[in-house]
Parts: structure tokens; C-alpha cells; sequence
């Protein structure tokens, strides 16, 4: 998988770059809007992660141009605006994801992720880490068999949770997801549905499934791998 | 009408000196033409009774009684005579026109004057059929012996009427004149003042929209455009100001992300150095939080200058509160539950507003989050959502430690904390109340505080309520599942695919 990195800042396009190829991804990067536009041309790429404020070729012009020659590539936008009407605008110029500066590098990966599996979606209704079973037409929970009892909110975290297995989720990436932004800035409702959620599935097991990374936000883990 | 305003204060004013100068025209207009009348009369009088006096007394004895008499009844005839005339010498009558006819004045009961009157008198005296009189008496000395008095008197009743008359004109026509000078000035004003309410108007429009926009020039050569142009350089002024507000917001959000963004990528990367000392984890940690409550603390404040400087537009749409504030409570529930705090919910009914869904809900969540914070465990919260007169009215009271009322003023401010050690622990960023105030500043809404220390503190938002008919609501409802999810969700929506 090749990604082609468009982003002016050199530490930020270093960042991404660093912790992309760790995840074993092919990545370019430039500065330089006109410069992402030939790279673009002569390379096929999967991904393209563009910034908005770029030297000579804004992002949004360079954007408009990939569109138009190419349909499927996606492309994920890195600004550091995020009122209404500038998001709005953005998908109408035909962007598929954004994230917002400043971001944790797991946020960028999920969205990464999210991005380059678009097509074919694991659509089975039941989810599987350890020996922790999440039924999504039934919306129900087992751990090692038997039933674990979960509140809307806690479910709807945990099944967030097992999307992205091994992967550290962001309190904010959580708040978007499970609430909405609304909820921006009292990020400990997070803290606190995540302590009832770990009582309820990893109270009376060795193996603790929820993981807190700290100052980043919290993680599932595998645990029959481990 | 304004009362105060200042078309009603100068045709108030010019009314009330019009209404002085008509009052004294009209006293002095009956003053005078009732002296006038009077003078008139009492001259009348006395000429009649000298003319007999010359006429007819000092040739008397000359041409003898029978010419005076039949001189004087020529010329003052019984009963028609006015004035009447009565003629007497020592108590006896030499001649007298007798009754007035038509109307009836009987004067003929008048006593006579007696000879020590004084020589010459006005009086005035009343007739038998009640009729005010005014009488005058002159004596001529005859030679004859004893003086002969000479008695002329008139009806003072046509006087009286026409003084009457004149004093029902002056008491109608003076606030007639009055009110058409007040309607009519009233209505002159409006020319003149037609271009300072247009200006008004105008700049009550730019206060509420934009700042784009500039008034009316009123090219009259006089202070009105001299008032126009001055406003309209404040305006712009003012927009100019806005504008490097918001041109400094989007420059300061660019500037200070990129920098958080790389501070948290740095960060991240150093924590997956393996076999890190516990220490160095520690230290990493601690500063990715920090790095994670400035970047709250950076978004909070862009989003409050946004709404402050009006860029970013608030779309108003029917909102109806009381299904957010019980999904809201939900879902915070266990926020409470955590400090064992009970959270009442009195909505008993939809109450519909105009509004931004997510940016209400927002106020919601604040105003809760608020109220936990600074309740301590165990204690409770009520939530009431009211519609009452016109307005929305959201109330959030807490029992918790209240705020010393010298600190009242200042809690909607940005970095306001009452106890500074307790709420930087609880992980705040100082900005909740604030973002509070100006989503709801930018929603035409009042937030107020009342609060004493350790009494609890009431949180109170008004907004001003939406009338919908039954049709509108259902419609509205019919639709409510694309309402109520904002904008934010379209890049998970999408994520989620």
C-alpha cells in the first residue's frame, strides 16, 4: 500500500511518515502542492493524506484536480480549521475522511485504516477478541461464555472498541464516536464509562482485555495472542 | 407610541407652550370684551341720563309737565324703552317707561332713591322676574325744590349671554386648535424624523447580522448626515476590528495546532521506544495529557471567538429541547452515579426553540458537567425545563458548594475559577461557563447565575420560545432522525461505512 503525504510542515509530514512506514505502508511525502500533484500523477497511489494550507497549490485546489482526474483514490484532509461550513465544504469537494490538528497518530491510523479497507467491510454480525463475543444484531455480549450485561452507551463502546482491535483510541475519538461533540472538552465521561465497561467484562479475569495508555487514551487487546 | 420619543417629547412640548399662549389669548380675550361691554353699557347709561337730564329736565320748567311728558314717552315708550328710564322727584314718579317686554324685565317694584342718595350712582340691582340689572342714578338740581332723580338702567342678561357664548367658543375651539396642532405637528415631524427612524432601523439590522452592511446616507447637509457618516465610520471600524479578531483566531488555530500536533506526535513516538525507564514513561505521559488538555484548551477558545466574533454562523432550526435534555441526562448518567449524586429531570412537556441542536446540547452538557463537578458525594441536582411566557426556561441546581457572591460577576468569564486547586484537579479547562455564555449570547439567550457559598448555585438559560402549530411539529418530527444527527457525524458516518 502506497500513501502519498502532501503536508508543509516537515515535522508533521515526518510524523505521519515515521509512523506510517512502521505500520509497513509505502509513504512519500512533499511540501508542496504543484509537487503532490506530479507525484500524484506518476505514481498510482491507495491513499493520499493532504493538508489545506500548502505553498503554491492550496489543498483544496489540489483536491479538486485529483478528483477530477481520479475517482477512487481516497483522501484524507489534515486541517486545522474545523468550523461547519468548512467541513461541509470539504466533502462537497469530494474529500471521504478529515481530522482535525492536532491529532493522536493512533486517530490518524484508524482513519487510515478506515479508508484503505472502504469496499470490501467485514460485515459479520459477530465480533470476536479472546474470549470476548459481541453479537451485533442481538446486541449482546459474552465473556468466556457467558453473558456480559452492558448498558446503550457502554455497548456502543465496547463494539468501538473491538473496530479497532490492538489499535489506542483517543478520548476525543471516542467522544465523537460514542457521543458527539457536544460532549467536546468533559472527557471524563470517557474515563468513567471505560472503569464500569472493564468491571463488567474484565472483573473475575486473568486477562485484562481494556487497556488504558496513558496520556494518549485506551486500547483492546487480543488476549488468547498474548 | 414611545413616549420618550423625540417626536412625541417636541410636540409634547410645543403643545403644552401653545396650550399657555391660547390660555392667556383666551382670558384676556374675555376679560376684555367683558369690560368692554360693560364700559359700553354703563356709557349708554349715563349718556341717556344726562341727555334727559339736558333735554328734557332744564326746560321743564318752561315748557311744563304735559310737554315732558309727552317728550319723554315719544322718546323712551313704555315697555319698549331699553334702556328703561324712570324719572321721580322727592318719592313721586314723574315719568317711567315701566316693564321691559320681551323678554319680561319688571322693574316697575324697584324702590326709588331717596334724596340723600349721592348725586350720581351705579348699581346694579335685581328685577322682580330675576334678571340682573345695572342701574344708574343721577340727580339734577331743580329749581323746583327737592333735586329730581333721573334713573336709567338696562338687562344685563344679553351681556351676560354673550359673555357666556364667547366662553363656550374659547373653551371648545382652545383644545380643538390644540389637538390639531398636536396631531398636525405630530404628523409634520414625521418628515424630518422619517430618516433617523430609517438610520434606527438600519443600524438595528447591522447589530443583528451583519456588519457588512452600512446605513443610509441622509444627504441633508444638516446634523442627520453628519450622524449617518459618523455611524457608518464606527461600523467600520468596528467590522474592521471583527475581522482581525477572526483573521486572529484562524491565524492563532493554524499556529497553535500544527505545533500541538507535532508536540503529540514527538511524544507519542518517544513511548514506543521499548524498555523506556518507568520514569521517562511517567514524564512522557504526563506531558501527552497536558498536551491533550491544551489542545481543549485551544479548541474551546477558538470556538468561543467564533461565536463572540460571529464567524461562525448559527444555523437557527426548530430544536426541540426536552428530547436532547433527557437523551443528554442519559448520557451522562453514570458521570453522577460515580459521586453518588441523584440528577431530577422535570420536563414535562416538548418545548420547541430556534436554534444550532449541537451547539444547545452543548450548553446542556456544560451546564451538567458544572453542576457535578462542584457537587459534592452524595448530594443531588435538578434539572427543570419550563416553556413560561415566551420563554424556554432551562434551570440547573445544584447543592454543592455554591460560590461567594463577590465571585458571581466573573463565573461566565474565560479562566474564571472560584477555587483554583479544586477545579484545575478535577481536569477542567476553564472554559465551560464561558462557552456557555457564548453559545447562548449567539442564541439571543440570557444565562444567569444565583448562588451563596455552601447554599448550591441555580444555573438559569432563557431563550425565547418557538410557536409551532400541531402540523409543523409532526412535520418536524416526521423528520427528526436527519435533524437530530449534526453535521460533525457525517466524517464517522463515513468512517463507519
Amino acid at each position: 500500500m502506497r500513501i502519498l503525504v502532501i503536508e508543509d510542515e516537515q515535522k508533521v509530514s515526518a510524523l505521519v511518515k515515521r509512523g506510517l512506514t512502521a505500520e509497513r505502508y509505502a509513504v512519500d511525502t512533499t511540501a508542496d502542492g504543484l509537487e503532490g500533484l506530479e507525484f500524484f500523477e506518476a505514481y498510482p497511489y491507495d491513499l493520499l493524506i493532504l493538508d489545506l494550507m500548502l505553498p503554491r497549490l492550496p489543498g483544496s485546489e489540489v483536491l479538486q484536480r485529483v478528483r477530477r482526474k481520479n475517482d477512487h483514490v481516497p483522501i484524507l484532509i489534515l486541517t486545522a480549521k474545523d468550523s461547519i461550513d468548512d467541513k461541509v465544504k470539504l466533502f462537497e469537494l469530494g474529500a471521504d475522511d478529515y481530522l482535525t490538528k492536532p491529532f493522536a497518530f493512533a486517530e490518524l491510523l484508524v482513519r487510515v485504516k478506515a479508508l484503505l479497507r472502504r469496499g470490501p467491510v467485514n460485515r459479520s454480525s459477530t465480533m470476536r477478541i479472546g474470549d470476548l463475543e459481541l453479537d451485533r444484531l442481538t446486541q449482546q455480549v459474552k465473556r468466556g461464555g457467558r453473558r456480559v450485561e452492558l448498558t446503550a452507551k457502554e455497548y456502543s463502546l465496547l463494539e468501538y472498541l473491538m473496530q479497532n482491535p490492538e489499535r489506542v483510541l483517543s478520548r476525543n475519538m471516542i467522544i465523537e464516536h460514542v457521543w458527539d461533540q457536544s460532549f467536546d472538552g468533559i472527557t471524563n465521561i470517557v474515563d468513567v464509562y471505560v472503569r464500569h465497561l472493564r468491571t463488567k467484562v474484565d472483573e473475575g479475569h486473568p486477562f485484562k482485555l481494556i487497556r488504558t495508555v496513558r496520556g494518549t487514551g485506551y486500547m483492546i487487546r487480543r488476549g488468547m495472542e498474548s | 407610541m414611545n413616549r420618550n420619543s423625540l417626536r412625541a417629547r417636541v410636540t409634547a412640548f410645543y403643545v403644552s407652550m401653545l396650550a399657555l399662549a391660547l390660555a392667556v389669548f383666551s382670558f384676556a380675550v374675555y376679560g376684555g370684551v367683558s369690560a368692554f361691554l360693560t364700559n359700553s353699557m354703563e356709557r349708554t347709561l349715563m349718556h341717556t341720563a344726562e341727555s334727559i337730564v339736558a333735554d328734557y329736565l332744564v326746560p321743564l320748567n318752561a315748557k311744563g309737565d304735559a310737554w315732558f311728558l309727552s317728550e319723554m314717552s315719544e322718546s323712551y315708550p313704555a315697555g319698549i324703552s331699553d334702556p328703561f328710564v324712570r324719572v321721580s322727584q322727592g318719592g313721586k314718579i314723574l315719568y317711567e317707561s315701566g316693564d321691559m317686554r320681551e323678554p319680561l324685565v319688571r322693574v316697575s317694584k324697584l324702590s326709588l332713591p331717596s334724596d340723600s342718595a349721592s348725586v350720581k350712582t351705579l348699581r346694579r340691582a335685581t328685577a322682580e322676574t330675576g334678571q340682573s340689572l345695572m342701574i344708574y342714578t343721577l340727580a339734577y338740581a331743580s329749581p323746583r325744590g327737592s333735586p329730581i332723580w333721573v334713573e336709567t338702567g338696562a338687562n344685563m342678561e344679553p351681556l351676560f349671554h354673550l359673555l357666556h357664548s364667547l366662553f363656550l367658543i374659547l373653551l371648545v375651539v382652545t383644545p380643538a386648535i390644540l389637538v390639531g396642532a398636536a396631531v398636525g405637528g405630530h404628523l409634520l415631524m414625521a418628515g424630518p424624523l422619517r430618516p433617523v427612524v430609517a438610520l434606527t432601523e438600519q443600524a438595528e439590522h447591522i447589530g443583528r447580522k451583519e456588519l457588512g452592511e452600512r446605513l443610509p446616507i441622509i444627504h441633508s447637509g444638516d446634523e442627520l448626515e453628519r450622524l449617518s457618516l459618523a455611524l457608518n465610520r464606527m461600523i467600520e471600524r468596528l467590522e474592521e476590528a471583527l475581522a482581525h479578531n477572526q483573521r486572529f483566531s484562524a491565524d492563532a488555530s493554524h499556529e497553535l495546532r500544527t505545533p500541538l500536533t507535532i508536540i503529540r506526535g514527538e511524544l507519542e513516538s518517544l513511548l514506543e521506544i521499548p524498555e523506556l525507564q518507568t520514569q521517562a514513561v511517567e514524564g512522557i505521559s504526563s506531558a501527552l495529557e497536558e498536551s491533550d488538555r491544551m489542545s481543549r484548551i485551544v479548541n474551546n477558545l477558538l470556538t468561543i471567538s467564533r461565536l463572540d466574533g460571529g464567524g461562525e454562523r448559527i444555523e437557527m432550526l426548530p430544536v426541540e429541547l426536552t428530547s436532547i435534555l433527557k437523551i443528554t441526562l442519559d448520557h451522562m448518567s453514570l458521570l453522577a452515579d460515580e459521586k453518588g449524586i441523584i440528577i431530577t429531570c422535570e420536563a414535562p412537556a416538548p418545548v420547541w426553540v430556534s436554534g444550532d441542536a449541537m451547539r444547545l446540547k452543548q450548553v446542556i452538557v456544560n451546564l451538567i458537567d458544572n453542576a457535578i463537578k462542584y457537587t459534592p458525594e452524595g448530594g443531588s441536582i435538578l434539572v427543570r425545563l419550563v416553556a413560561h411566557e415566551e420563554q424556554a426556561i432551562l434551570t440547573v441546581t445544584d447543592t454543592g458548594i455554591g460560590i461567594p457572591a463577590a465571585s458571581l460577576p466573573f463565573v461566565f468569564n474565560r479562566f474564571y475559577r472560584t477555587d483554583k486547586a479544586r477545579s484545575r484537579e478535577s481536569g477542567g479547562t476553564g472554559l465551560g461557563l464561558a462557552i456557555v455564555k457564548a453559545i447562548c449570547t449567539a442564541h439571543q439567550a440570557a444565562v444567569s447565575i444565583e448562588s451563596a457559598e455552601n447554599k448550591g448555585a441555580i444555573l438559569r438559560v432563557q431563550l425565547p420560545l418557538l410557536h409551532l402549530s400541531p402540523r409543523e411539529v409532526s412535520e418536524l418530527q416526521s423528520k427528526l432522525p436527519e435533524a437530530s444527527a449534526p453535521k460533525e457525524h457525517l466524517a464517522s458516518a463515513r468512517l463507519s461505512q
